[in-house]
């Protein structure tokens, strides 16, 4: 429980983290900004958790207490009554009884004990001492970790009880006497516990989770207990992995048999109750409170577990109490000792040399300089590796778990720390970190699939740089992210897996990530500016609810079963290669005997069966395949003569190994030729793929935007258009009025002109008038004169009479004449009116014509 | 389907070290960019010398790396050309060596690092110069650094052999350490020096 530590030495540096993890300095800023963020998250949360916890302890609570009527006085105690029930006897009981006692008459500094209860790092802190205490009181333990089971079972109750009474509200008073009780004696086994640290002595470092978690521990315990049953199944055939669990169990002395079997028998007994054991709460509730309650924890798990609680509730989720089996682990250090006595068989021992040499190079390495991980914090982190390594050799050691372990250390205690960590590493990162890494390769196959699937485009631009997905993701899932993202997203992601058990948030993640930072990839020119890029971005997600919600919620379609799918697909491509790899490397890896050589054979038949499928596949190699199933039954042969090899057996063996290696090479060596070519196929087919693709979408662009020009130019077309006809219409619209006045005017004009022949007329008709006026007077007066003559001429001959008369018709002719004339002249260029006042005319034309004649 | 290729790609390694050569190092002669991959044994140094060599410093402490990382970083040379290191760092441990054709595959530099206080290092930088001749390009630049040298007093690889080893392997040997930062620079300049120009190797590339 270092992480605890650590708050109470209060080492917000400037260039740490909350958790005491190094900042980048060009990270620092932003995660400055999103403190307050995460302060007021972590409030949210833990408000959201409280109250879900508070509602779903109380029916488990009513349920267990039906059963401790004997036991009246724990029935406030909550779950851990179960507990008491099951394992322990009536001394035990007692004894409890009696120490919780003793503690309270040591209550003297109430005050004291109430600080202390608000620093949940120093309740961690008490429940060990408490729990060490109440064990040296009892006087078994002593000098060593060699504590007879009935005192353990009883200790372990004890401290038991001292959690559950400090944790719960309602008894604080009590609580606060135990813890006052507790800082006494604390102080006085600081000392031998550091001591006992640096003798690096085995040390029991365990405490169990607050009742108030135990409703999720039962739940999440009985996917470990399913899951270990079809494991040990699984295994029992082909590798040995669990097999020092059981010694372990038969080593580890009757009662912890008992307890073990009580548990198992409990479970299965429930699990007959209940259809298909799905309902694991079995206390008397029914399934359907059960989902619905199980919806309400994940939805809590997405929105982040609350620091307080994380390291216990990842315990819960990884089924840490199920899994345990007492001194498992102090028996796993303990061999330790007996490494220089040569316990080991020689190849093991090698490979145990090489763990412990790389542990050693790594523990500094492991989040160096971290406040917690001083001395003593690389002494658990040393012993938590080594017991890993020693609990299932198949892994060993590799490099991300000095990572994985560290982390561990800071949310909870060493022996917590490694059931913890052999729960997730163990079921959900199973053949993972193995020597072959076989699991990890596939995932990337995987992966990569579901980029293909989910984002061909940023696939195509990374495949255009020339950056391969796995270079970047490889890393991330590996080191499930730690070093990666910041740590309040680690912690997160963290969460949800652990509570999911399977390995499907890693991919959800990764993909979020792609989500979320693809479309900036996009821009760059460079495989190394595209990997800068990333890696910068990943580094800054601090925004950690988004990150959990976005691959929470955008992936739904990414589960098990299809990842299950994809993972049988790709797996047989990838033991093709690791077959080849462990051939080729046989020269260097000389140091590696036989056993181990075979090992990797037998510790993966499956890749034999792959391999037989696919030369099964091959048509023209039929030889080959009768091969490769010769191969298989030798193998078969092999793994159970394996154990007990005399030396020529094993020379025997090495040379028929060694020939079914060559027939394999030769095998491999056509596989090899026809991928070979199918591949040089696809890469030139790629590689003009790839330059069309880039001359199409470059031409898709022109076009885009030539089409735009176009419409452009069209819309501005019809603009001008429309500008055009209403210029047009007002042009109609004038030229109408203009025909229109031009039309009046003419009319005007004409009018103008009748008026004026009107008037001529008139002015002619008056003239006319006039001269006639004139020739009438004119007449008159010649009919005066000719009056007046012819008075004269009755006194005359009337010859001269007649002579006169003959003379006179021309005179009067002239005047006539004379008249014609001038009006002629008057009306010279109105011609055309002549024929209308020719009738009055014509006399004096007839006259003149007559004249002419003459 | 794509994925049917790339699992291809992965089976053979051989066939991508000659197909992504192109990769390798380009593009125009004055601006070129390299892919360099950093093998040998855990703990040799060589996150240590990529961090001397990109940020200048030295962080004893510095973290295990886990699967690979990357970091780039330009230097100019004398003739005014530049060259771009794009570096991937690998896991030293010998369980990663199944992971690490992914990142040599398609590298036109590989620098192999071992440590002079550990022979053992030295071994196994053998072993990664064979694993390349069999599986990297072929016109890969190689380097043998034996890192640590300021630890001489406690030398256990004597130069001579580091020597020896790279000439007869055709690669360019120097003792660095990335502790006091001695060769560092000359190290990645040299590779410089070495690689093959776009003019000399590949005067007609696909178009691109
Ligand atoms: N004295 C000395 N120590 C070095 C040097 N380079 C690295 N180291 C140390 O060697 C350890 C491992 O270095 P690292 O770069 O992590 O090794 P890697 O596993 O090859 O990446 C570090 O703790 C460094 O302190 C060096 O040049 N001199
Ligand atoms: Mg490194």
């Amino acid at each position: 429980m270092l992480l605890s530590l650590l708050s109470r030495r209060s080492l917000e540096v400037d260039s740490r983290d909350s958790y005491g993890f190094a900042l980048r300095p060009q990270h620092i800023q932003r995660y400055r900004e999103y403190i307050p963020i995460y302060k007021e998250e972590e409030a949210e949360r833990l408000e959201k958790w409280k109250i879900f916890l508070e509602q779903h302890q109380k029916p488990a609570q009513a349920c267990f207490s039906k059963e401790e009527d004997e036991t009246p006085e724990f029935k406030h105690k909550g779950s851990s009554e179960e507990e008491h029930k099951e394992i322990l006897p009536v001394g035990a009981t007692e004894l409890k009884e009696e120490t919780s006692s003793k503690e309270e008459d040591k209550a003297s500094l109430p005050a004291v004990a109430t600080v202390l209860k608000e620093e949940v790092s120093l309740e961690e802190e008490c429940k060990e001492t408490l729990q060490i205490e109440a064990i040296k009181s009892k006087k078994e333990t002593a000098s060593d970790e060699e504590i007879k089971e009935t005192s353990r079972a009883g200790a372990s109750e004890l401290k038991e009880e001292f959690i559950s009474e400090t944790s719960e509200e309602g008894d604080a008073s009590r609580g606060k006497s135990d813890f006052a009780g507790s800082t006494e004696s604390e102080t006085k086994r600081e000392a031998q516990l550091s001591e006992e640290r640096k003798t690096c002595k085995v040390q029991k470092r365990w405490a169990q989770t607050r009742p108030s978690l135990h409703f999720i521990e039962k739940m999440m315990g009985l996917r470990v207990k399913k899951g270990k049953n079809t494991k040990d199944e699984k295994v029992n055939g082909s590798g040995d992995r669990f097999v020092s669990i059981k010694e372990a169990e038969h080593l580890s002395g009757e009662s912890e048999d008992v307890l073990e079997e009580v548990c198992v028998n409990e479970m299965s007994a429930n699990n007959m109750n209940a259809s298909k054991g799905e309902s694991d709460l079995g206390d008397g509730t029914s399934q359907e409170p059960f989902f619905s309650w199980k919806q309400e924890l994940e939805n809590l798990v997405h929105g982040g577990l609350p620091k307080d609680l994380r390291g216990e509730l990842w315990q819960a989720f990884v089924g840490v109490k199920a899994r345990r089996v007492e001194r498992y682990y102090q028996d796993l250090l303990a061999e330790e000792t007996n490494d220089g006595e040569n316990n080991y068989q020689n190849s093991s021992s090698s490979s145990a040399s090489k763990w412990r040499r790389q542990i050693e190079k790594d523990i500094p390495r492991t989040f160096p300089a971290h406040p917690a991980l001083n001395e003593d914090g690389r002494d658990s982190l040393r012993r938590l590796l080594i017991a890993y390594a020693r609990h299932n050799p198949s892994v060993g050691y590799c490099q991300a778990m000095n990572f994985f372990a560290g982390l561990l250390l800071l949310l909870m205690p060493e022996e917590n720390a490694f059931w913890t960590l052999v729960g997730f590493l163990d079921d959900y990162f199973d053949g993972y970190y193995t020597e072959e890494m076989i699991e990890s390769q596939v995932d990337q196959l995987v992966f990569e699939e579901l980029m293909h699937e989910r984002f061909p485009k940023l696939v195509h631009h990374l495949d255009y740089l020339g950056v391969q997905v796995a270079w970047i993701s490889g890393p991330w899932f590996l080191s499930i992210f730690i070093n990666m993202l910041p740590w309040e997203s680690v912690l997160r992601v963290w969460d949800v897996l652990l509570f999911e058990g399977s390995r499907v948030m890693l991919f959800r993640t990764a993909l979020a990530l792609m989500e979320l930072y693809g479309p900036a990839l996009v821009t760059s020119k460079d495989a190394g500016d595209a990997i800068t890029l990333l890696q910068s971005l990943i580094g800054s997600t601090f925004d950690s609810s988004q990150l959990v919600l976005t691959a929470c919620m955008g992936f739904l379609a990414v589960t098990e079963t299809r990842l299950q799918e994809l993972r049988e697909k790709h797996r047989p491509s990838v033991l093709v290669v690791v077959e080849e790899r462990s051939k080729t490397g046989q020269d260097w890896k000389d140091t590696k005997g036989v056993a181990t050589k075979l090992y990797s054979f037998k510790h993966n038949p499956r890749s034999l069966v792959e391999e037989k499928s696919i030369a099964e596949g091959l048509e023209d190699a039929p030889d080959l395949r009768d091969h490769s199933s010769n191969l298989d039954e030798l193998f078969s042969g092999l793994n159970s003569e394996i154990d007990s090899l005399p030396d020529l057996q094993e020379q025997v063996i090495w040379l028929k190994v060694e020939l079914c290696r060559l027939l394999e090479e030769k095998r491999s060596a056509i596989l090899r030729a026809e991928e070979l070519e199918t591949a040089l196929m696809e890469m030139v087919k790629q590689d003009n793929r790839r330059l069309l693709t880039a001359r199409i979408e470059q031409l898709e662009q022109e076009v885009a935007e030539l089409r735009q020009a176009l419409s452009d130019k069209k819309e501005q077309e019809s603009a001008m258009l429309k500008v055009l006809m209403r210029v047009e219409q007002d042009q109609r619209i004038t030229e109408d009025a203009r025909r229109r006045s031009e039309q009046e005017a003419a009319s005007r004009r004409h009018a103008l002109t009748v008026l004026q022949e009107k008037y001529d007329e008139a002015m002619a008709s008056l003239a006319q008038m006039e001269n006639r006026v004139i020739m009438a007077e004119s007449l008159l007066e010649a009919t005066k004169q000719y009056e007046s003559g012819q008075a004269k001429a009755l006194s005359s001959p009337r010859s001269s009479r007649s002579q006169g008369s003959s003379q006179d018709s021309p005179r009067k002719r002239t005047g006539i004449l004379s008249f014609g004339l001038g009006w002629r002249d008057r009306n010279r260029s109105k011609a055309i009116f002549d024929e209308s006042v020719d009738n009055p005319c014509s006399p004096g034309r007839e006259t003149s014509n007559q004249e002419k004649e003459q | 389907m794509g994925c049917g290729s790339s699992r291809l790609d992965r089976t053979s390694g051989r066939l991508n070290g000659l197909n992504n050569s192109e990769n390798a190092s380009a593009h125009d002669a004055k601006n070129l960019r390299v892919k360099l991959v950093l093998l040998g044994d855990s703990g040799v140094g060589k996150s240590c010398i990529v961090l001397r060599f990109v940020r200048g410093q030295f962080d004893p402490t510095s973290k295990v790396t886990v699967g690979a990382s990357f970091l780039s970083q330009t230097i100019a040379l004398q003739d005014s050309t530049t060259v771009k290191f794009e570096i991937w760092d690998t896991a030293g441990q010998e369980r990663y060596a199944a992971l690490a054709p992914l990142y040599y595959r398609g590298a036109g530099v590989a620098v192999i690092v071992y440590d002079i206080t550990s022979p053992e290092s030295f071994t196994k930088a053998q072993y990664w110069v064979k694993e390349l001749q069999k599986h990297g390009s072929p016109d890969i630049v190689m380097a043998l650094v034996g890192n640590k040298a300021d630890l001489h007093e406690k030398r256990e690889v004597p130069a001579q052999d580091g020597i020896d080893y790279a000439e007869k392997n055709g690669m360019f040997f120097i003792e660095t350490s990335a502790k006091t930062a001695d060769n560092i620079n000359e190290l990645f300049e040299e590779i410089a020096k070495r690689l093959p120009r776009p003019s000399q190797v590949q005067p007609s590339q696909p178009a691109s």
